[in-house]
């Protein structure tokens, strides 16, 4: 069912990076139209799709950017981060050269982007293709604690698209620590109602959102 | 011949085939859900070869062109073809209405090859797509390609098939490319470019017309900093506040960058966003006069989607704007429509070429000097001719199937020594008018739609009664002829090594100089009388030699487009 009213839920922009071919799409396929296709088109620039959440009686709108994962496409992402409150930086367990680049893409995610209150935006890893039974990478759980607390990631999951595996747990993880952040921001800055930032989740802006 | 007949067989009985084939390779790969827009679960393959509606194939969304008036267009394009040179540099407006009108289908990838100046590279850099093709490749740009080769089209039954014919040419040419130009490497966006190629060209074709258009059409596009592209992002949004200032003004309050919503339009051509009918009409204009016409795409597009206050009052906010952009309403997209609007939009390369200079100086103030130096712009396919002049022979057509024999047609005397004839004359093609009588192989091995050959070939009046009967059935006829050939063709030589040589120079008797089936070979000998036979017919006669003289505007200005002509070249 598809209803629409004056929505006074607040959105989040939550951006899904990562390199080529460790399934962004797919992920968010599965998350938002709980479907999953081989066939699927390759990201070119950015794409969109918004999940609607109930949250502790309350809807939360994600609007998750779905972007290119080549390399050159990198130098658009300044535009893209933009307005982001939330990131999913995800590697494919089956490519080491993915997990690799984990790092370059927080380091561009830092380098562009940050909240008012100078911290880093909630950023959680994912460990897609989990499905692959070929996930050495990630079979020391201790080591990847260690390794996103010493990158700055709130956290990590295993996940597989394919398979439906802790992708909707990853994101209400990646809610909840928007929503501690936004706490924190909204605390440490007064409201300011010409802000970007708070423009898209200030009620009775927008018109209509989804929800199925 | 067999062969060919068997081709054509099962491109007929398309959507058969095209389901066992696809649930051979990959049994996942027709999955129920889709993310494509408009999917559904119909797996009916459209006459452009999506499966299942994917490219939002829709009776409403492309325009039957009458099959008199096709055949017609073919005669012309035929003629223009042998002539390029010619029409070219003395007839240009009338090769670009022709491109407005649309390529008929079966020529479409020899035109745009020839639009393009891909056709004079090949044959400048001969043999340099076989070298290319057989060096093994940067391992890391090969692996970014690999990646992407089933993520292209994967609902058009050429591209649908893991490791099939479409993926392994996809390959091929984006690999060859990037050894072609290993500073530039492999863009994602070049896929789909060399994609909607490769469903009209054979391989190495698809290849030049990549070269052009990621070299002269669009350079920089596709480059490491993807800067280009930035940059045509900030002409676009200025050329928004100049021809509809409300949707500028919506933009700007709502801060849509313009990579945000043009980035896919431009890089991919419009090819992923639009109904394929659109595709090609927009291809058709875009090779023929260039980046403008992706300008006034999007122009359309955005005014269409935002040019009113009522749009922008239900619009609030970047996602509602962004979603939008993103869900373009069909009618908007409507081929006529769409080709309609794109002539109106008062944007000309001058306009272009202007604010680029603004944008770049603006750029150069703000972020400093571009990294990438790109060659500069050319603004369609004369300018492109102008700055690579091409001999006679690089013009040359040179058969892309060669037939080693036809049929016994229903002349087989006169039609042999027609044969005979032409292919002695290959050298001199400016004679080619002389040889329209070859018969084509296609339709003669009891080809029920033959006679709609006819009116191009006068010699056949004893089968002329033939033709009556066969023109109501015009409708079951369009999809063989029309979108499945040129899609079919160039996979033909590729699959079916045995009756078709790709490009050999050694001419066989007998040749078939017309790749297509159901398409005339070409002009009408002189003197031959209009088709008057012919009630549907009220275009110009077709082309002879002395058409270049003879051919007035206002012939042709019976054809269905012909509201266009009237206003078409003010803003050209």
């Amino acid at each position: 069912m598809i209803m629409m009213w004056f929505c006074l839920c607040p959105l989040f922009q939550v951006l899904v990076i990562g390199d080529l071919g460790v399934g962004k799409t797919s992920i968010i396929k599965r998350y938002v139209h709980q479907t999953y296709s081989t066939n699927y088109r390759a990201t070119i620039g950015v794409d969109f799709a918004l999940k609607v959440l109930n949250w502790d009686s309350e809807t939360v709108r994600l609007q998750l950017w779905d972007i290119a994962g080549q390399e050159r496409f990198g130098n658009m992402t300044r535009v893209y981060y933009r307005e982001a409150m939330g990131a999913f930086i995800v590697f494919d367990v089956t490519r080491p050269t993915t997990f690799e680049a984990i790092t370059k893409w927080k380091e561009d995610l830092d380098s562009k982007l940050m909240l008012t209150n100078r911290e880093s935006i909630a950023t959680v890893l994912l460990a897609n293709k989990c499905d692959q039974g070929r996930e050495v990478l990630t079979n020391n759980g201790v080591k990847m604690d260690q390794f996103c607390k010493d990158n700055g990631f709130v956290g990590w999951f295993k996940t597989s698209a394919k398979e439906n595996t802790n992708i909707s747990e990853a994101a209400n993880f990646l809610v909840k620590h928007i929503m501690a952040t936004e706490n924190d921001f909204l605390k440490s800055v007064v409201p300011d109602t010409i802000s970007p930032k708070l423009n898209d989740s200030q009620p009775g802006t927008c018109s209509a959102c989804y929800k199925s | 011949m067999a062969k060919i007949e068997n081709g054509r067989k099962s491109a007929d009985s398309r959507s058969i085939r095209t389901i066992s084939s696809s649930h051979m390779d990959d049994e996942s790969s027709l999955g129920s859900d889709s993310e494509i827009n408009g999917f559904t679960n119909d797996r009916h393959t459209d006459k452009y070869g999506f499966i299942g509606g994917a490219q939002q194939y829709s009776e409403e969304s492309a325009q039957d062109v009458p099959p008199e008036v096709l055949r017609q267009r073919e005669v012309k394009w035929l003629d223009m073809l042998s002539n390029w040179d010619k029409w070219m540099v003395k007839r240009h407006k009338k090769v670009r209405l022709r491109c407005q009108k649309g390529i008929p289908p079966s020529l479409r990838g020899r035109a745009w090859l020839y639009l393009s100046g891909g056709k004079v590279k090949r044959e400048q850099n001969q043999g340099k797509f076989e070298e290319l093709d057989s060096q093994a490749g940067d391992p890391k740009e090969l692996d970014g390609i690999e990646k992407d080769l089933h993520r292209q089209f994967p609902f058009h039954e050429m591209f649908v098939s893991r490791g099939g014919h479409g993926q392994q040419d996809l390959f091929r040419v984006l690999k060859a490319y990037t050894l072609y130009r290993p500073e530039e490497g492999y863009c994602q966006a070049q896929a789909p470019i060399a994609a909607v190629l490769l469903m009209h060209m054979p391989a190495e074709d698809a290849f030049w017309g990549l070269v052009q258009i990621c070299e002269k059409y669009l350079p920089g596009y596709y480059s490491a900093g993807l800067e280009a592209i930035q940059l045509d992002g900030e002409i676009l949004n200025a050329l928004t506040r100049r021809v509809s200032p409300l949707v500028y003004r919506h933009l700007e309050k709502h801060k849509m960058e313009p990579i945000l919503y043009m980035t896919e339009w431009f890089m991919c051509a419009f090819s992923r966003t639009l109904p394929w009918a659109s595709v090609l009409r927009v291809w058709d204009m875009f090779l023929c006069d260039g980046v403008k016409i992706i300008f006034r795409v999007g122009l359309v597009l955005l005014k269409c989607m935002l040019g009113t206050r009522e749009k922008l009052k239900a619009c609030q906010g970047q996602y509602e704007t962004m979603e939008l952009l993103r869900t373009i309403e069909p009618r908007y997209m409507q081929e006529g429509f769409l080709v309609r609007e794109v002539l109106e939009v008062p944007v000309s390369e001058r306009d272009i070429e202007r604010e680029h200079h603004v944008q770049l100086k603006r750029w150069r103030k703000n972020r400093g000097e571009l990294h990438c130096k790109s060659p500069p712009r050319m603004h369609g396919a004369r300018a492109i001719m102008a700055s690579e002049p091409p001999s006679r022979q690089d013009l040359r057509q040179n058969p892309t199937i060669i037939v080693e024999s036809p049929l016994p047609p229903p002349h087989p005397t006169a039609q042999l020594m027609k044969g005979e004839k032409k292919s002695k004359k290959k050298g001199s093609m400016k004679k080619a008018p002389s040889v329209m009588e070859i018969p084509n192989p296609y339709p003669l091995a009891g080809d029920p739609h033959l006679p709609l050959r006819e009116p191009q070939l006068p010699l056949r009046e004893p089968q002329l009664p033939l033709r009556e009967p066969q023109l109501p059935l015009r409708e079951p006829q369009l999809p063989l002829r029309e979108p499945q050939l040129p899609l079919r063709e160039p996979q033909l030589p590729l699959r079916d090594p045995m009756p078709t040589l790709r490009d050999s120079t050694v001419q066989q008797p007998l040749v078939n100089d017309t790749p297509l089936p159901n398409t005339p070979e070409d002009s009408p000998p002189p003197h031959q009388p209009p088709l008057n036979d012919q009630p549907p017919l009220n275009d110009q006669p077709p082309l002879n030699d002395q058409s270049l003289l003879t051919v007035s505007p206002l012939q042709e200005s019976t054809q269905s487009l012909s509201s266009i002509e009237a206003d078409q070249d003010t803003y050209l």
